[in-house]
């Protein structure tokens, strides 16, 4: 009797397992999940001389040629980059045409890159750094410099976002996409829209907003409105904004680097400060939402590619850099993806051949912001030995002392 | 040489615990070692670590300061001493309130007909089966403005012709010290039941011949024969909650700063990582010390193995 209750129990697991395999939750894409993109690679490769061969991916698009197509030995491509952050048919096309394997992790902070690829043993061929840990990375060795001679496409980024001053030459990095962080509120349920980064210490914000878990960006806007600049080192000044930040905490609901728009649109809260994709993706739920260039000057980022130091397959990494920069692929991030596009050629393309794609683009302050923010923007730097100061500020106002 | 092996007992015994071995000082002691190292160092400008002996860093949580507001060269800032207390007191709560409810539960399944009992306690383990964050992310949706109580609640008032105004469940030390009750609640009613189920019914018969009211009979016979499963449980929560701080970041809104997440940012937004071993290491004892006290109280716990 024991025995077959067992058995009968056992059965039991076993059909709730499959059950719950079948219709659980599936973490489609976690942080740093490792997935594979299976080489379709064709069987003959080598039939450059007939037509060339047509590739279509699992989504229906149909693979450009790469112009020009690089010699490529390696059969493998290690990718470290954002969460969700390239679209997926650049991995299947990239695949097909070249017979590359490709390898993908993903971060969700600099930092977590940062740490990772400073701790060694990593095979990363690629990498998507964001301006100020550029520098670092340059500073510690970390990138290798680029060779322009296998760089095909520089003259399809816009001047604008070429020759930064993390990297001033474009020596080790290459823009990818852009953006702004800056004031996001819902028109519907806010009777005073914010203007400048000091009008969110408004009390009639009590509770409402969302702020990106973000010490730079929170601490960089608060010394901007006591006249201070971002990247200060100065503790004075910085005792300042500590104490100015203090009494903004009433007015902050949660604290959300990883998706702010949720509730945003959920409508647990009102007003924020997010960034560019975030606001967009917002608006599109939320029509009222609205995004706010501050007065005091937006906070200004741009996310690049960069070969790290004893990357395996330089190779492949200068063929991905040049097939998905091409204009007929790279429009596709207009579609995914949308941030601040440095690329004239997929801006080009997308006017010719997507303009239901392009003229939103082009349409919105949002991914097409005024020339003035670039011109009052201003850039986060690494600032050194006082990094350590901005984390105790930072954890001391959040704990709300 | 099989045959030496066969003869040589302590040979043996060395070789089948050699793999253990191999991981516990590979993947414990050293780096344990590595990490009281760091924590004597000094952060360098650019983040990496200098190599020093200095006590700095611990002096630092206890609250010596630098950079004071009043401009002299050294004061008392508790900041990292109310994040430990912080975390404490979250645990002690949580653990408390687990207890409270794992009891009931436990003692219904433990009491329950033969056949039920592995279906019941089959239904406490179901949900582990998902993803930690996953169920907290269930949490979100429940608890948040348009989720699924206000909802209920809503319509019940709309039905009544009361007004309603959605409740602020979200984002608030309540709703944190919801989803860690909830996350670790399993881990207290396992070791409870063990012991529990374990109580010679005899035991009951005696206790009433002697006249042993029921409720005099749970307090004198069933709880002290179950205080080693609520010991062992007490263990598997507090000293988890202590270090966890996904909950918190999740359904607090990352509002409470938690020891787990000071660790955090240490090591990769301060990159600071001789202050953050030094934090951990301090969180490390301190939860050694407050389990050694709590096991002098009421001994070790033997169910901790069973569960």
């Amino acid at each position: 009797m024991f025995k077959r209750s067992l058995s009968l129990f056992w059965g039991l697991l076993v059909v709730l397992a499959l059950a719950l395999s079948a219709c659980g939750p599936k973490p489609s894409t976690p942080t740093a999940a490792a997935t594979e993109v299976p080489t379709a690679a064709p069987q003959k490769t080598e039939a450059p001389t007939a037509a060339p061969q047509k590739y279509v991916t699992s989504s229906g698009f149909e693979c450009p040629q790469p112009e020009p197509r690089l010699e490529v030995t390696s059969k493998e491509l290690n990718l470290f980059v954002w969460t969700e952050y390239i679209p997926t048919e650049w991995k299947e096309c990239f695949s097909m045409v070249y017979g590359v394997k490709i390898n993908h992790d993903e971060y969700s902070s600099n930092e977590e890159m940062y740490a990772k690829l400073e701790k060694g043993g990593t095979n990363y061929d690629l990498v998507q750094p964001t301006d100020y840990i550029v520098s670092l990375m340059i500073q510690k060795g970390m990138l290798q410099k680029l060779d322009k001679s296998k760089l095909f496409f520089l003259e399809n980024m816009l001047p604008p976002f070429m020759n930064q001053p993390f990297d001033p030459n474009n020596e080790y990095t290459v823009p990818y996409q852009a953006g702004t962080d800056a004031i996001v509120y819902n028109a519907k349920t806010v009777q005073t829209p914010p203007q400048k980064w000091a009008d969110l210490w408004n009390p009639e914000y009590a509770g409402r907003m969302v702020f990106l878990d973000d010490s730079r960006v929170i601490i960089g806007m608060t010394l901007l409105t006591l006249g201070y600049d971002v990247n200060t080192r100065d503790p004075n000044q910085l005792q300042q904004a500590k104490e100015k930040l203090k009494q903004l905490i009433p007015n902050v609901k949660l604290f959300d680097s990883d998706s702010p728009k949720t509730a945003l649109i959920a409508g647990d809260v009102d007003l924020g400060v997010t960034w560019t994709g975030e606001a967009y993706l917002a608006q599109q739920e939320v029509p009222e939402i609205t995004y706010v260039y501050p007065e005091e000057g937006a906070i200004l980022w741009q996310d690049n590619w960069a070969i790290p130091t004893g990357a395996p397959h330089p190779d492949a990494a200068y063929a991905w850099l040049n097939y998905t920069m091409q204009g007929n692929m790279f429009w596709l991030m207009l579609r995914d993806f949308p941030y601040i596009n440095p690329n004239k050629a997929a801006l080009e393309f997308a006017k010719a051949n997507h303009p239901d794609i392009y003229e939103p683009y082009i349409n919105s302050p949002i991914t097409n912001p005024p020339l003035e923010v670039f011109e009052k923007g201003h850039r986060i730097t690494d600032v050194g030995e006082a990094l350590p100061l901005y984390d105790q500020i930072w954890t001391e106002v959040k704990s709300g002392q | 040489m099989l045959r030496t092996l066969r003869e040589n007992r302590p040979l043996q015994g060395f070789l089948l615990i050699l793999p253990t071995l191999v991981f516990m000082v590979g993947l414990l002691i050293i780096p344990l070692m590595l990490t009281l190292v760091v924590s004597f160092g000094r952060r360098s400008p650019d983040g990496g670590v200098i190599f020093t002996f200095s006590l700095e860093n611990y002096l630092r949580l206890l609250g010596y300061e630098r950079n004071c507001p009043s401009g002299e060269a050294v004061c008392f800032n508790p900041l990292y001493l109310q994040i430990l207390w912080r975390s404490i007191t979250l645990a002690f709560n949580t653990t408390v309130l687990v207890i409270v409810l794992a009891y009931p539960l436990a003692y219904y399944i433990a009491r329950a007909p033969a056949r039920w009992r592995t279906a019941l306690l089959f239904m406490v383990l179901v949900p582990m089966w998902t993803n930690f964050v996953i169920r907290v992310y269930a949490w979100m949706m429940i608890l948040r403005k348009e989720g699924v109580i206000n909802l209920a609640l809503g319509w019940v008032a709309h039905q009544l012709g009361i007004p309603f105004q959605p409740l602020e469940m979200l984002y608030t030390p309540g709703a944190v010290l919801v989803g860690m009750v909830y996350e670790f609640l399993p881990f207290m009613i396992l070791p409870i039941y063990t012991s529990l189920e374990k109580i010679d019914l005899s035991m009951y018969e005696a206790a009433a011949d002697l006249g042993a009211n029921p409720w005099r009979t749970f307090l004198r016979v069933t709880l002290p024969l179950s205080m080693p499963g609520v010991v062992a449980g007490t263990i598997l929560v507090f000293v988890p909650v202590m270090g966890t701080f996904v909950v918190s970041d999740l359904l607090g809104g990352r509002q409470v700063v938690l020891v787990g997440n000071l660790i955090q940012r240490q090591f990769l937004d301060a990159r600071d990582a001789p202050f953050g071993s030094a934090a951990s290491l301090v969180l490390m004892v301190m939860t050694l010390i407050v389990t050694y006290f709590y096991t002098r109280k009421f001994g070790f716990g033997e169910e901790i193995i069973a569960a």
